[in-house]
C-alpha cells in the first residue's frame, strides 16, 4: 500500500476542479462570482496543503516531492490565482460554460502540478499533455472571436506537432537505455559511457529532439511563431496564464530532464553530444529577436508577448549555466517574473475591459485619469525591464551572475545589451502613460478580485525586490534537489 | 521470409504515409493513412508487439480514422473550397529541411553504436502490457483519466454553439 499522503495537494485541486465545475449548476444566471472565488479559495488551500510537504520518493521516482517541484507549485498556484482573479470580467460576459474555464484553469494547474514533481519520462509528459490541453481550449474560449478561435487552432496544431518531437526524442532515449525512470537512465548512460567511450549519434539526435520538443513550449527562437498570435488572440487572463504557467511548466521539465538526467553533458566539452552550447545558442537568438521584435509592437499583449518570449532567453541563461547557482538563480527569476508579467496582463485586462483597446497610443494620458493602475503598470514594466530595486533586477543579476560563473560570458555580455534594447520599449509604455499630453477619457476603477490580483503582484514585485532572502533562501533549497 | 514480410509491410507503409500528404483528395488521405496504419500494424506483430498491434488496428485504423472519415464526407470539401496553396512558399524550404532530417536519421541508424538495450521474449505480449499498466506504471495510467477527462470537457465547450 502506497502512503499517498504526498500527492494531497494535487488530488484535493483536482477533486476542487470538479466542485468548481459542478458549484456553477446551482450559482445564479447572470454571475461569475461562485465558481472565481471557489477556485481561488481552492487554490490557496492547495497552497496551504504545500506547506507541511516532506521529501517523497514514491513508485520510483514518478511522483517526486522535492524542495524543486514544491518551489515550481507554488509558482503554478501563484500564476492560476492571479489569471482567475482577473478573469472576473471576461467570465461575467459569458453566457455559457462559466464553471468549466475556471475548471479547466485548475485542471491545467494539476497538470503542472504533477509534471513538476515527475522524474519519470511517462509521468512527464502526461503531466504536459494534462498542463496544455486544457490550454488550447482555454486559448479559443471566446468563440464569437475570430482571433481567439485561430489562436486555439494554432495553439493546438503547434502542441501537437512539438508533442510529436518530444516524444520522438523520448523514446530514442527509452530504446538507448532501456528506462523511463531519469534516474537509472543516468546510470545506465554512465555505464554504456564508461564500457563503450562512445554513445552515438543517436543519443545526440534525442538530446536535439527533446530540446526542440520543449522549445516550442517555451517559445523560444526558432521554435516562437506561435506564441505572438496566440497570446494576441486568446482572452488576455488566458495570454496571461499561458506566459507565465505554462511557460514555467516546460521549465520545469527542462531542468527535470537536461539539468536532472543529462547533466554530465551539459558543457561543450562533451561536444558534439553536449546540449548546453545548443541551448546557449537558442537563448542568444532568442533574446536578439524577441527584444528586437518587440520594438516595433503596437499592440501591447503583443509587445508583452515579445517580451515574454524574450525573457525566456534570460531564462535559458540560467539553465545554460546548469550550477547550482543557475537552477536557484531561475527559481529566483520565474518566481518575479509571475508577479510582474501577471499583473501587466491583469492591467491589459482591466483596461480592454474597459476601453476595448489593445494598442499602446491609447494608454496615452492614463496617469492622469487612472494614477494607481498606472503607477502599477509602470512598477510591473519597471520590474519586467530589470531595473532596481524592483524584484526584476535581482533576478536577472543571479542568473547573469550564475552564467559567468559557468564560463559563459559572451552570452551574459549579449543578455545584458539586449537588456538595453528592451528598456527602449519597456519605457515607450511608460512614456505613453505619464509624458503623452492627452487626456484620457477612462476613469478606471478594478472590481475586487482584479484589485486583489495587482495588490499581491504590486506587492510581490515591490517586497521581494526589497527583501529577496525568504524565497532565495527557497530557491537555493530548490537547485539542492540536484546533484552537480 | 521475415524479410520478405518486412520490406512489403515497410515499403507500403512509407509509401501510403507520403501519399497522404501528396493526394489532394482528403478522402484519398485518410483512406491512404488507414492503409499506412494496417502496414503498420504488420511490423508491430513482427516484432511481437501483439497489444500495440491489435490497438493500432482497433483504435486508430477502426475507431478513429473511420471517425476522421465520416467528418470530411460530412464536410463535403470540394476542390476549390481549399483555396490556393498556401503554404506553396515554404515548401522549397521544407524539402531542404526534410532531407537534411532524412539523412541524418539515415546516418543515426547506420551509425549506431550504442546497443538498444535488450527485452525478454514476453515483451509486448498482453499480460506482460497489462501487468506493467496496472502495476509498475499504475500512477501515469490513472493520471491519464485526469488527463481524459479534461479533454472531454474541453471537447463539450468547444463544440456547444453561444460563446
Amino acid at each position: 500500500m502506497v502512503n499517498l499522503t504526498p500527492l494531497l495537494p494535487e488530488l484535493f485541486l483536482f477533486c476542487w476542479a470538479l466542485v468548481v465545475l459542478a458549484s456553477d449548476l446551482f450559482s445564479k444566471r447572470r454571475s461569475a462570482s461562485l465558481p472565481g472565488y471557489l477556485s481561488l479559495a481552492g487554490l490557496v488551500i492547495t497552497g496551504f496543503l504545500l506547506i507541511p510537504a516532506h521529501d517523497a520518493y514514491l513508485w520510483g521516482g514518478m511522483f517526486v516531492s522535492d524542495p524543486f517541484a514544491v518551489f515550481f507549485k507554488i509558482i503554478f498556484l501563484g500564476a492560476a490565482f492571479m489569471a482567475i482573479g482577473s478573469s472576473f470580467g471576461l467570465a461575467g460576459r459569458m453566457t455559457h460554460h462559466r464553471g468549466e474555464y475556471f475548471t479547466l484553469i485548475l485542471f491545467s494547474t494539476v497538470g503542472m502540478m504533477f509534471l513538476a514533481s515527475a522524474k519519470e519520462l511517462i509521468t512527464l509528459y502526461v503531466g504536459l499533455e494534462l498542463t496544455t490541453i486544457p490550454l488550447y481550449v482555454l486559448a479559443a474560449y471566446t468563440k464569437s472571436s475570430r482571433a481567439s478561435t485561430e489562436a486555439g487552432l494554432k495553439y493546438m496544431i503547434i502542441g501537437a506537432v512539438s508533442s510529436a518531437v518530444l516524444l520522438y526524442g523520448l523514446s530514442i532515449i527509452y530504446g538507448l537505455t532501456g528506462t523511463t525512470f531519469l534516474q537509472q537512465i543516468t546510470i545506465n548512460l554512465s555505464i554504456y559511457w564508461l564500457s563503450y567511450g562512445e554513445l552515438g549519434p543517436a543519443f545526440s539526435i534525442a538530446l536535439m529532439a527533446i530540446l526542440a520538443g520543449l522549445a516550442f513550449k517555451l517559445a523560444l527562437v526558432p521554435f516562437h511563431m506561435w506564441a505572438p498570435d496566440v497570446y494576441e488572440g486568446s482572452p488576455t487572463p488566458v495570454t496571461a496564464f499561458l506566459s507565465v504557467g505554462s511557460k514555467a511548466a516546460g521549465l520545469a521539465a527542462i531542468v527535470r530532464i537536461f539539468v536532472g538526467a543529462f547533466i554530465a553533458f551539459a558543457t561543450p566539452v562533451m561536444a558534439p553530444r553536449d546540449w548546453g552550447s545548443t541551448l546557449a545558442v537558442l537563448a542568444a537568438i532568442t533574446m536578439i529577436v524577441g527584444n528586437i521584435v518587440a520594438i516595433r509592437q503596437t499592440n501591447i499583449k503583443r509587445m508583452l508577448a515579445y517580451s515574454s518570449i524574450a525573457q525566456a532567453g534570460y531564462i535559458m541563461v540560467g539553465v545554460v549555466a546548469a550550477s547550482n547557482l543557475g537552477v536557484s538563480a531561475i527559481s529566483f527569476y520565474v518566481f518575479s517574473y509571475m508577479f510582474a508579467n501577471m499583473g501587466a496582463f491583469a492591467i491589459v485586462a482591466i483596461i480592454a475591459e474597459r476601453t476595448g483597446s489593445e494598442q499602446i497610443a491609447d494608454l496615452a494620458g492614463f496617469s492622469k485619469s487612472s494614477p494607481v493602475l498606472a503607477g502599477l503598470m509602470a512598477i510591473f514594466i519597471l520590474s519586467l525591464a530589470g531595473i532596481p530595486p524592483l524584484a526584476g533586477f535581482l533576478a536577472k543579476y543571479y542568473v547573469f551572475a550564475a552564467a559567468v560563473q559557468a564560463g559563459y560570458t559572451w552570452l551574459v555580455v549579449l543578455a545584458l545589451l539586449t537588456s538595453v534594447i528592451a528598456y527602449y520599449y519597456y519605457a515607450n509604455v511608460i512614456r505613453m502613460m505619464y509624458l503623452s499630453a492627452d487626456p484620457n477619457p477612462h476613469h478606471i476603477v478594478p472590481s475586487f478580485p482584479a484589485g486583489l490580483v495587482l495588490a499581491l503582484a504590486g506587492i510581490g514585485v515591490i517586497l521581494f525586490g526589497l527583501m529577496p532572502e525568504p524565497i532565495l533562501k527557497l530557491a537555493i533549497a530548490a537547485a539542492s534537489s540536484f546533484v552537480f | 521470409m521475415e524479410m520478405l514480410i518486412f520490406a512489403v509491410a515497410a515499403i507500403v507503409a512509407l509509401a501510403s504515409a507520403v501519399m497522404v500528404i501528396a493526394v489532394k483528395n482528403p478522402v484519398g488521405g485518410v483512406l491512404f493513412l488507414i492503409m499506412s496504419i494496417a502496414a503498420q500494424t504488420v511490423l508491430y506483430i513482427m516484432l511481437s508487439g501483439i497489444f500495440v498491434a491489435a490497438f493500432m488496428i482497433l483504435v486508430y485504423a477502426g475507431a478513429i480514422m473511420v471517425l476522421f472519415l465520416f467528418v470530411i464526407m460530412m464536410l463535403n470539401l470540394r476542390h476549390a473550397d481549399l483555396g490556393p496553396d498556401s503554404l506553396r512558399r515554404v515548401k522549397p524550404l521544407a524539402w531542404v529541411f526534410g532531407s537534411v532530417l532524412l539523412a541524418e536519421l539515415v546516418w543515426v541508424s547506420m551509425a549506431a553504436s550504442m546497443p538498444a538495450s535488450g527485452i525478454d521474449e514476453t515483451f509486448g505480449s498482453v499480460p506482460a502490457v497489462s501487468r506493467l499498466l496496472y502495476g509498475k506504471f499504475v500512477y501515469p495510467f490513472e493520471l491519464t483519466s485526469v488527463l481524459l477527462l479534461a479533454a472531454i470537457i474541453g471537447a463539450v465547450v468547444m463544440a456547444r454553439k453561444g460563446s
